[in-house]
């Protein structure tokens, strides 16, 4: 607390308030120096801005390591509407370095497509922020308005490739139905303050634990449910997927490599904190209302997004529905959350599950779509799966990273794909859903076969007469990004008490 | 010596070649190769010491003595642990790991293999998957390594091979994921299930798991399996695929006939017997209750495969396919002789498998010689041989031999062995395996006389034989067939105590089978 003094002055009113805060008050400063950079740096010059981005995201990485140990244990801040927890540190953390690496890949990439603008690099951390916030908000108003921030930098971003039509598409297309969910998210929260009169998510809580267990309230259970709908759109899971693969392709690749990370990660964060935490119900056992529809909407993603995937021949469109497989696998976390043994112990295997996944997704995610955004052509996408054919002769290197990104996002041992599938996995089992593990498994053997046929093709030669792509150089940037992620991928499936540790101990830290 | 972590050694051995190969400059060929065979040998030789060291080496105590044991927490909050151990089953096993791979080291061509280095790091890799396969104590290690064995074979095998090879690669995973990801919703149950809490085989069977009330189909009240029964299915399931068991072996022929014959060495000689390794290891200790109850299912399966596999061969025109059924009409007694769950049956089912191992690389390499000196593997193409390869004649009539269960030759002492241990189950499958013997000699003959006598044909003309390094990695496997043969009481001397103690886990079960 004395650093946090030298920092912040506590003695100021709402001084305590401010220090709870500080990871987000430092992207923030950093977002707006960024939008005034912007103005005096020549076009010529952008790259700075990528670099001023990264110093900007280190300092809030370097701040939110410091309040890991500051925050034990965590308190909450502004009249309980933001929790300072290791739970939200801890995802805030996966979600700096998931910007931080895709900051690095983003100006070779912007400068070959002739998008280098400089607002793009102040939108990443606009929206990143809006993470950020929704990962810490205890509050139905908070998390409303994380979203937005979020929602409203990201719609920017996806069109962001202003003279292409595909872009537009996408951005109007996720613009038009993010609208309709966050319609979905703000129905809901009435929903739920109509019949709690709370928006405190503590209140809360303690409003649904005093209810009986016989009558559930039918208004309140519709607004969970339609607060579920809101998440579930932003992590895109079947049914509510439609606009991913569009958005997902549309978009410029760094900026797909951007969101199908950290806005699951974030909306991932506020489904644990708001259903896992809130939504239990303590001895009431309200979980058991919303639960099962939870899973079904896994199971309904898990097929989809795999069976999907199978047919597609853009390897955009393929991660896109690979991410909507994902978000099922993740969901099964959620779905067996606060799970009541037997033996009255209470299990957190499924939030853990999530936490590890989650981390396990970021990586292995980022650096495949890496992959895609370093080796795209001049003024193209490298979209389909022709265009990786042939890659590991030229590039052997960065094929044998995208096959282990690969392996990964299939859940094969030793990366870290597995671990996030093993730890979901055990959860159901222990909770004993063991269906919702076996739907699982099922669809996993259906993904190994979508994944490894992309791996096939970056090591079969091209047919004689056919044109190579043209593949960019891997620059010293994007070597950076992939030894990372890779060795993550690596790290994260062997020595897999370190993150597990850190997982835990985020959850202990939780408070709502 | 007992402060040398060398179970440990052993896999890290292979996997830091790979790594440091990656330092070498990649047109150094003959460097990468050396470092390759270097690694592999090195293996070999602590394989080697560990065998001899194994008689005097105390074993610890509890239902499983293992030898050489290492153990360390590797996740704590889940109870996993880093847990390597041998005993006298996994031994041999080790040392045909060993041996195959050092063979498929010393296979390697350095001017007809494009991009040695790559080929090389993934051999190692696969190699120190394999070995942990063997060593691995604890079931999430072990499912760790089993499939993270795929990640080098499917670079391996979609790299390298014939024309069919990504359609069979891909067919050979999915397969094989899907029998696996079973056995991880398996261990998890086991995990989950048991009172310690653990993912440690010997914490487990000190506690073992009750079998759990079946499952009662609502309104027709069919009685189903108990949920242990379905754990053990999962498993079996995982094994019987990697071995593979008619009807689950559809991946192994496309799969063997697109594979290079380097590969295949490994490939066949070590990959394949995992899968019987893994029914001797877990299923038989974890689950000797539904082993008891199913093994007359199962051997059925493996009687099949003899016979299928084995009428199959003869059907075949194409050299490797010809070998790959042949393979898994020999995996079906290995298969045999496990479920017969007796004593001579396991030890008979150890021995093949090392003779297995033995016999199926010297197939693949002859192939692998005589395709690279014609040009094709089309036996309709190929004959009289013989005038031209004396050299090769002699190594492929005593494979031959050893391949049709001559007496004498080491597959005659496994072959009879693992009989004995199915007339003690029952006679009519001691019968029907027999009837495989007599299936065998038709399509080995018929490979042997098809391929080395009768008049050469134009594809045949002016081939010349063996050159001398060819020969020297025919010879030690043609010595060991005679050898094992002739005196196989090393094996057994090392193994029978293991296969007993095995075997004595399902005895209590097969008195009571209602208190498993």
């Amino acid at each position: 607390m004395l650093i946090a003094a030298s920092l912040v002055p506590l003695s100021f009113p709402g001084g305590r308030d401010l220090a709870g805060i500080l990871p987000e008050l430092v992207l923030g400063g950093a977002f707006l120096l960024l939008m005034v950079l912007d103005l005096v740096i020549p076009p010529s010059k952008r790259t700075w801005l990528a670099g001023f981005a990264l110093l900007g995201i280190a300092a809030a990485l370097g701040v939110t390591v410091w309040a890991w140990f500051d925050a034990n244990p965590g308190r909450l801040v502004y009249a309980g509407s933001f929790a300072y927890d290791r739970f939200a540190l801890f995802i805030d953390a996966i979600l700096l370095v998931s910007a931080a690496l895709v900051v690095m890949i983003s100006p070779n990439y912007l400068n070959r497509r002739g998008l280098h603008y400089g607002e793009y690099y102040a939108l990443i951390l606009a929206a990143t922020l809006g993470m950020m916030l929704l990962a810490g908000a205890t509050s139905l108003m908070v998390i409303f308005l994380a979203i937005e921030v979020l929602s409203l930098a990201l719609y920017v971003l996806s069109g962001f490739s202003r003279h292409e039509e595909r872009s537009q598409e996408a951005a109007l297309k996720y613009l038009l139905l993010g609208g309709f969910a966050s319609g979905f998210l703000l129905f809901g929260m009435a929903l739920i303050y109509g019949e709690t009169g709370h928006t405190q998510l503590a209140q809360i809580a303690a409003a649904i634990q005093s209810q009986t267990t016989i009558a559930v309230d039918p208004l309140l259970l519709a607004g969970v449910l339609l607060l579920f709908i809101g998440f579930a759109f932003k992590v895109s899971a079947a049914p509510f997927h439609s606009w991913t693969p569009d958005v997902y392709q549309g978009a410029p690749t760094s900026v797909t490599t951007f969101m199908s990370v950290t806005t699951k990660v974030a909306a991932f964060a506020a489904l644990v904190r708001v259903f896992t935490y809130t939504f239990d119900g303590g001895g009431t056992h309200f979980y058991q209302h919303w639960e099962p529809v939870v899973a079904l909407v896994a199971i309904t993603s898990m097929v989809v997004g795999n069976i999907a995937a199978l047919t597609q021949t853009s390897v955009k469109r393929m991660l896109a529905y690979s991410g909507i497989a994902q978000a099922g696998y993740i969901l099964i976390g959620v779905a067996v959350g606060p799970v009541l043994l037997p033996s009255g112990q209470s299990s957190s295997f499924g939030t853990i599950g999530v936490l590890y996944y989650l981390a396990a997704y970021a990586v292995t995610n980022i650096g495949a779509f890496a992959v895609i955004t370093i080796m795209a052509g001049r003024g193209e996408d490298l979209d389909s799966y022709d265009g990786l054919r042939g890659l590991a002769y030229r590039r052997p290197f960065v094929a044998a990273s995208m096959a282990l990104f690969l392996f990964s996002l299939g859940g094969f041992p030793p990366t870290a794909g597995f671990f996030g599938k093993f730890l979901v996995f055990t959860a159901a089992i222990n909770a004993g859903q063991v269906p919702l593990a076996l739907w699982g498994i099922a669809t996993s053997v259906v993904a190994a076969f979508y994944y490894l046929r992309v791996g096939l093709l970056m090591y079969q030669r091209p047919a004689p007469g056919a044109e190579e792509y043209r593949w960019s150089r891997t620059g010293f940037a994007g070597s950076a990004v992939l030894v990372v992620t890779t060795a993550g991928t690596l790290i994260l499936g062997v020595l897999v008490v370190l993150v597990y540790t850190a997982a835990t101990s985020s959850l202990k830290g939780l408070i709502v | 010596m007992n402060h040398i972590p060398w179970l440990t050694l052993l896999i890290v051995i292979p996997a830091g070649a790979a790594i440091l190969l990656q330092f070498v400059p990649r047109r150094l060929t003959a460097v990468v190769k050396g470092v390759t065979i270097f690694a592999t040998l090195a293996g070999a030789v602590i394989v080697t010491l560990l065998l001899l060291w194994l008689p005097g080496n105390k074993a610890t105590s509890g239902p499983l003595p293992l030898h050489f044991q290492e153990s360390h927490a590797w996740l704590p909050a889940i109870n996993a642990t880093y847990h390597l151990g041998i005993d006298g089953i996994s031994a041999w096993l080790l040392a045909l790991n060993a041996g195959v791979f050092l063979l498929g080291a010393l296979a390697i061509s350095r001017k007809t293999t494009d991009r040695l280095r790559f080929y090389c790091t993934l051999v190692l890799l696969t190699q120190a998957a394999t070995t942990g396969v063997l060593l691995s104590i604890d079931l999430l290690l072990f499912y760790m390594f089993w499939e993270g064995m795929l990640v080098p074979l499917y670079v391996l095998l979609s790299n390298w091979g014939g024309d069919k090879r990504g359609p069979a690669t891909v067919k050979f995973i999915v397969y094989t994921v899907a029998g696996s990801l079973l056995m991880l919703v398996a261990i998890i149950y086991l995990y989950v299930q048991s009172p310690s809490g653990s993912f440690d085989l010997e914490s487990i069977l000190a506690q073992p798991i009750t079998s759990g009330t079946p499952y009662v189909i609502p309104l027709i009240h069919l009685t189903t399996f108990t949920p242990k029964e379905l754990a053990f299915i999962c498993f079996a399931l995982a094994f019987a695929i990697k071995i593979p068991i008619v009807p689950l072996h559809t991946w192994l022929p496309d799969l063997y006939e697109a594979c290079p014959p380097a590969v295949l060495v490994f490939f066949a000689g070590i990959v394949s017997k995992l899968g019987a390794y893994g029914f001797i290891r877990f299923a038989l200790t974890l689950f000797p209750g539904e082993m008891e109850k199913y093994r007359f299912v199962l051997a059925g399966f493996a009687v099949l495969s003899i016979i299928y596999g084995a009428l199959m061969a003869l059907s075949e025109r194409d050299l490797k396919r010809i070998v790959a059924y042949a393979s898994i009409s020999h995996l079906g007694f290995i298969a045999l002789g496990i479920f017969s769950l007796t004593n001579n049956g396991i030890n008979g089912a150890v021995i093949q498998i090392i003779n297995h191992g033995i016999i199926i690389s010297a197939l693949f390499l002859i192939v692998g010689f005589v395709e690279a000196r014609t040009g094709t593997r089309d036996l309709g193409e190929l004959s009289g041989l013989e005038r031209r390869m004396p050299w090769l004649y002699f190594f492929f009539l005593v494979a031959t031999l050893a391949g049709l269960g001559m007496p004498g030759m080491n597959s005659f002492v496994g072959e009879f062995t693992i009989m004995l241990g199915a007339f003690q189950l029952n006679w009519v499958y001691a019968v029907l395996a027999g009837g495989g013997v007599i299936l065998a000699a038709w399509y080995m003959l018929r490979l042997h006389q098809g391929l080395m006598h009768e008049p050469p044909k134009p594809r045949t003309e002016g081939v010349h034989d063996l050159h001398i390094g060819e020969a020297l990695l025919l010879a030690p496997l043609v010595a060991l067939m005679i050898f094992i043969g002739l005196y196989p009481k090393p094996i057994t001397d090392i193994s029978t105590g293991s296969v007993s103690t095995t075997v004595t886990l399902i005895q209590p079960a097969a008195s009571n089978p209602g208190t498993q």
